[in-house]
């Protein structure tokens, strides 16, 4: 107990010391959109048992691929740490067990458990009793298995086959729970949930206070398990990612554009990051367009071109971060051309991809061809365009390559803003292909020359832009990326799109009016608009296509509006903010 | 003659810490030069100012004459960095990090193969063609670093800590072709804070405290008749170096 002992005050002290300024912001936020939906999974309990296990699953499902997209999960107390101190590893996997229950996610998902006492009292006085044990263990269940799958993940990453695997099985997942509602009607169709989700292990506390104590036995032999598991992880976790050793084509380039150009593409090819990057970014837009099948509706499946470019872009968001301090070659060559090299080798690697989905899935639907088209083509130079620009202006510096840790999904210590990046660059990426869409829904084929157009002017000119603050802002970069730091000061190179200091609740309303404002604006204002114009109605995802034919032009009017709203809100606020910080400080100047 | 190397009042702080301090150094053409100091003095991010890697709070660095800051293109062409742990193309061969950083400089295809082959045969690299960098060790590393800092053939080499962590064999071929690059007429400029591998190489010195220049000049000159270490602790160290120790043994 000595050692989980240490590691849990451990951890109290780090968690004291980093949880300050705007990471304690962040941690504040997060707690409360946490706390909400445990209310919301509490309020089930009142319902019925069935609502709660299904509840829990979506919980558990949160620890298993929530540290997928946060670069790694919560890695407070590296396993690394203690890898000198020789402690056998089941010793050292129990105490971070231990540890790890320390936490803001724990506290939040044991506030959700209580719905199992909720339930339990609803039910008697032994039930009530039964949920006590039963909510702990549920959450033991629940914190192992997202350790085991990290660890599974640090594992598969090592390899090629893996990394490709793990970006399936991830991109699936992702995509699968953001079209819920498919899955919801089909659910509907069949009456109620479906009992496995019962049998599942996140229903084994419910099962427990329904009066299966067998339950609980089984959870306990279920941890048991997970922990051994974990053991044996954390001691194959020492070793760093191995690179594939097959034979390596000689490098053919003649000129400095070619020379980038080559060495991006081996980039791409060899680390198995980006390798996963891209396999979930694909499976992502595959399975996300594929899922309405379910139902027999090929409507969406064309569209799997469009997300996986959208997509891929938000994955590669941070291109120049990924690679660390090597910015320093770039600084010491000016005029060579990194931007357009590393734009190129993008659309190398994405387009074949997306022509290849635009081609068959667009063909198996029988169309819309000019809308897919045009989107694509719009899209591909709008990502090409965006990455580079979004990757030096919002920069977050990453962890140089040979000194990533064990944890291969961890390529900065800021994840944070890792995920917002990725956000943005979602919104962004997917406003640059408005015009084109607009465009092929009015007038169909020649919404392809807009799409061109529109792409061929994002490529031109946001890479002329990036490659501008490159020459200008390279040693500030640069010096970012040494440090891991943004400099303190009001400095030059301070990224464009970091929230001023402001007080909490105008924080929050611009973090969720930014956030969210896209959901309105494009797909429930814009698109849905284009799919009333095109006839297209009773489409399931999109509000105005449902409504009473004078309420259509209304109801997407509405959207767009709620969606400007929230934009103008919220970056009405940032901007007063922003301009307050600058006069506070300019005195000082 | 002009200098190889002039930095002029380079000052740079940290939030309140002073870490460069109004450094002035001369580099003459031809000589090989040592930057010695504490960890932490400032050598690091001197040299970083000098070459373009860090903007300075204030002064100026000259590249033969071509301001650092003024004329970036003119100044690099004529410089080859190792700077001390930055990364590098991780993904890349040694052979595959020559090309690419020698089509950058804009050499010819043919130069660059050539140049790429000797260097990895001189410096033993050539038995790694298919590691990656990002797998090479840390004498690799630094001597794959300086192989791009001498592959497109500067007049003023600035290394930092060079021979960190590099093997004795590995340090002899490197000492090697130093010297022979300072007898072409380069010229060289070695953060080190071993004093003996100073002695050995240079022909001057500059001893770095606390962000400013503590003394500079020949070698000689700035030694006198002491060996360079009772020197340097003359000058840096405080009284109680190496008095003190440790209580459990």
């Amino acid at each position: 107990m000595a050692v989980a002992v240490t590691l849990v005050r451990m951890k109290v002290a780090i968690l004291r010391h980093s949880l300050t300024g705007q990471r304690g912001t962040m941690a504040v936020s997060a707690g409360s959109v946490g706390a909400l939906l445990a209310a919301g999974t509490i309020y089930l309990a009142f319902l019925d048992g069935d609502w709660l296990a299904a509840a829990f699953a979506v919980w558990m499902l949160g620890w298993i691929i929530g540290p997928v997209f946060s670069g790694g999960g919560d890695e407070t107390l590296r396993p690394e740490f203690f890898s000198l101190l020789g402690l056998p590893p089941h010793r050292l996997a129990a105490g971070l067990l231990v540890s790890a229950f320390v936490g803001v996610a724990p506290a939040v998902s044991l506030l959700a458990l209580t719905g199992l006492v909720v339930l339990g009292v609803r039910e008697g006085a032994g039930p009530a009793l039964v949920a006590v044990p039963a909510m702990v263990l549920q959450l033991a269940v629940f914190v192992l298995l997202s350790r085991v799958a990290v660890g599974v993940l640090g594992i598969a990453l090592r390899s090629r086959v893996g990394a490709i695997g793990a970006g399936l099985v991830n991109g699936a997942i992702l995509a699968f729970l953001g079209q819920g509602w498919v899955f919801a009607v089909a659910l509907g169709q069949a009456e109620g949930i479906p009992p496995i989700v019962r049998y599942l292990p996140s229903g084994w506390g419910v099962l427990a206070v329904q009066g299966d104590y067998l339950a609980l036995a089984a959870m306990a032999v279920l941890i048991a398990l997970l922990l051994g598991a974990w053991a044996a992880l954390l001691s194959r976790r020492a070793g760093a990612e191995r690179a594939s050793a097959r034979g390596r084509r000689p490098m053919r380039a003649a000129t400095a554009l070619d020379a980038v150009l080559a060495k991006e593409l081996r980039t791409w090819s060899r680390d198995l990051v980006r390798t996963h990057q891209l396999t979930f970014a694909l499976a992502y837009g595959v399975f996300f367009a594929a899922a309405p099948l379910v139902l027999g509706w090929t409507g969406m499946l064309p569209w799997a071109a469009p997300i996986f470019i959208v997509m891929a872009a938000a994955m590669t968001a941070n291109l120049y971060g990924a690679d660390g301090t090597a910015l320093w070659l770039s600084v010491m060559t000016p005029g060579s051309s990194d931007v357009r090299g590393r734009q190129l080798a993008w659309l190398v690697t994405v387009t074949p991809v997306a022509a290849v989905l635009v081609v068959a899935l667009t063909a198996v639907n029988g169309g819309p061809w000019p809308m897919i088209v045009a989107l694509s083509v719009a899209l591909l130079g709008g990502g090409a365009g965006l990455v580079p620009l979004v990757s030096v202006y919002a920069l977050v510096p990453g962890t140089d390559p040979q000194k990533r840790g064990g944890n291969p999904l961890r390529t900065s210590e800021d994840d944070g803003a890792l995920t917002g990046l990725a956000y943005l660059m979602m919104v962004l990426v997917a406003a640059s292909g408005v015009p084109a869409g607009v465009a092929a829904a009015l007038w169909g084929w020649p919404g392809v020359a807009v799409g061109a157009a529109t792409g061929a002017a994002c490529l031109w000119w946001f890479g002329a832009l990036a490659e501008r603050r490159l020459a200008a802002q390279g040693p500030e970069l640069l010096h970012m990326m040494r440090t891991g730091r943004r400099p303190a000061a009001a400095g030059k190179a301070s990224s464009a799109f970091a929230l001023p200091d402001m007080p909490k609740v105008q924080r929050a309303v611009v973090i969720t009016c930014v956030s969210l404002g896209a959901i309105p604006l494009i797909p429930q204002g814009i698109l849905a608009a284009v799919f009333v114009a095109n006839g297209q109605l009773g489409h399931s995802w999109f509000l105005a296509t449902h409504m009473a034919p004078g309420l259509r032009y209304p109801t997407a009017a509405v959207m767009i509006a709620l969606g400007l709203a929230m934009y103008g809100t919220g970056l009405g606020i940032m901007y007063r903010y922003k301009k307050k910080v600058v006069y506070d400080k300019s005195p000082n100047v | 003659m002009t200098a190889a190397l002039d930095i002029a009042g380079l000052t740079k702080s940290f939030g309140e810490k002073v870490a460069v301090d109004h450094v002035e150094l001369t580099v003459p053409q031809g000589s090989f030069y040592g930057l010695v100091g504490q960890n932490g003095a400032g050598k690091t991010t001197t040299l970083s100012m000098a070459v373009g890697l860090l903007r300075p709070d204030g002064g100026s660095a000259r590249i033969f004459g071509a301001d650092v800051w003024a004329d970036p293109s003119g100044a690099k062409r004529l410089v080859g960095v190792l700077p001390d742990g930055l990364a590098m193309p991780e993904r890349l061969t040694g052979r595959e990090v020559l090309t690419y950083l020698g089509l950058l400089r804009g050499l010819e295809k043919d130069v660059v193969a050539a140049r790429a082959e000797e260097l990895l045969s001189v410096l033993e690299l050539d038995g790694a063609e298919k590691t990656l960098v990002v797998e090479y060790s840390t004498g690799m590393r630094k001597k794959i670093g300086l192989a791009t800092a001498l592959l497109h053939g500067p007049k003023l080499l600035v290394l930092d800590e060079p021979f960190e962590a590099v093997d004795p064999v590995s340090a002899a071929t490197i000492k090697t072709i130093l010297r022979g690059f300072v007898a072409s007429g380069g010229s060289i400029v070695l953060s080190s804070h071993v004093m003996a591998l100073v002695e050995q190489l240079c022909d001057h010195v500059a001893v770095i405290d606390g962000g400013r220049v503590a003394a500079a000049g020949p070698l000689k000159e700035v030694r006198g008749d002491a060996t360079l270490e009772d020197r340097f602790v003359e000058l840096v160290g405080s009284a109680t170096t190496g008095t003190k120790g440790l209580s459990w043994l």
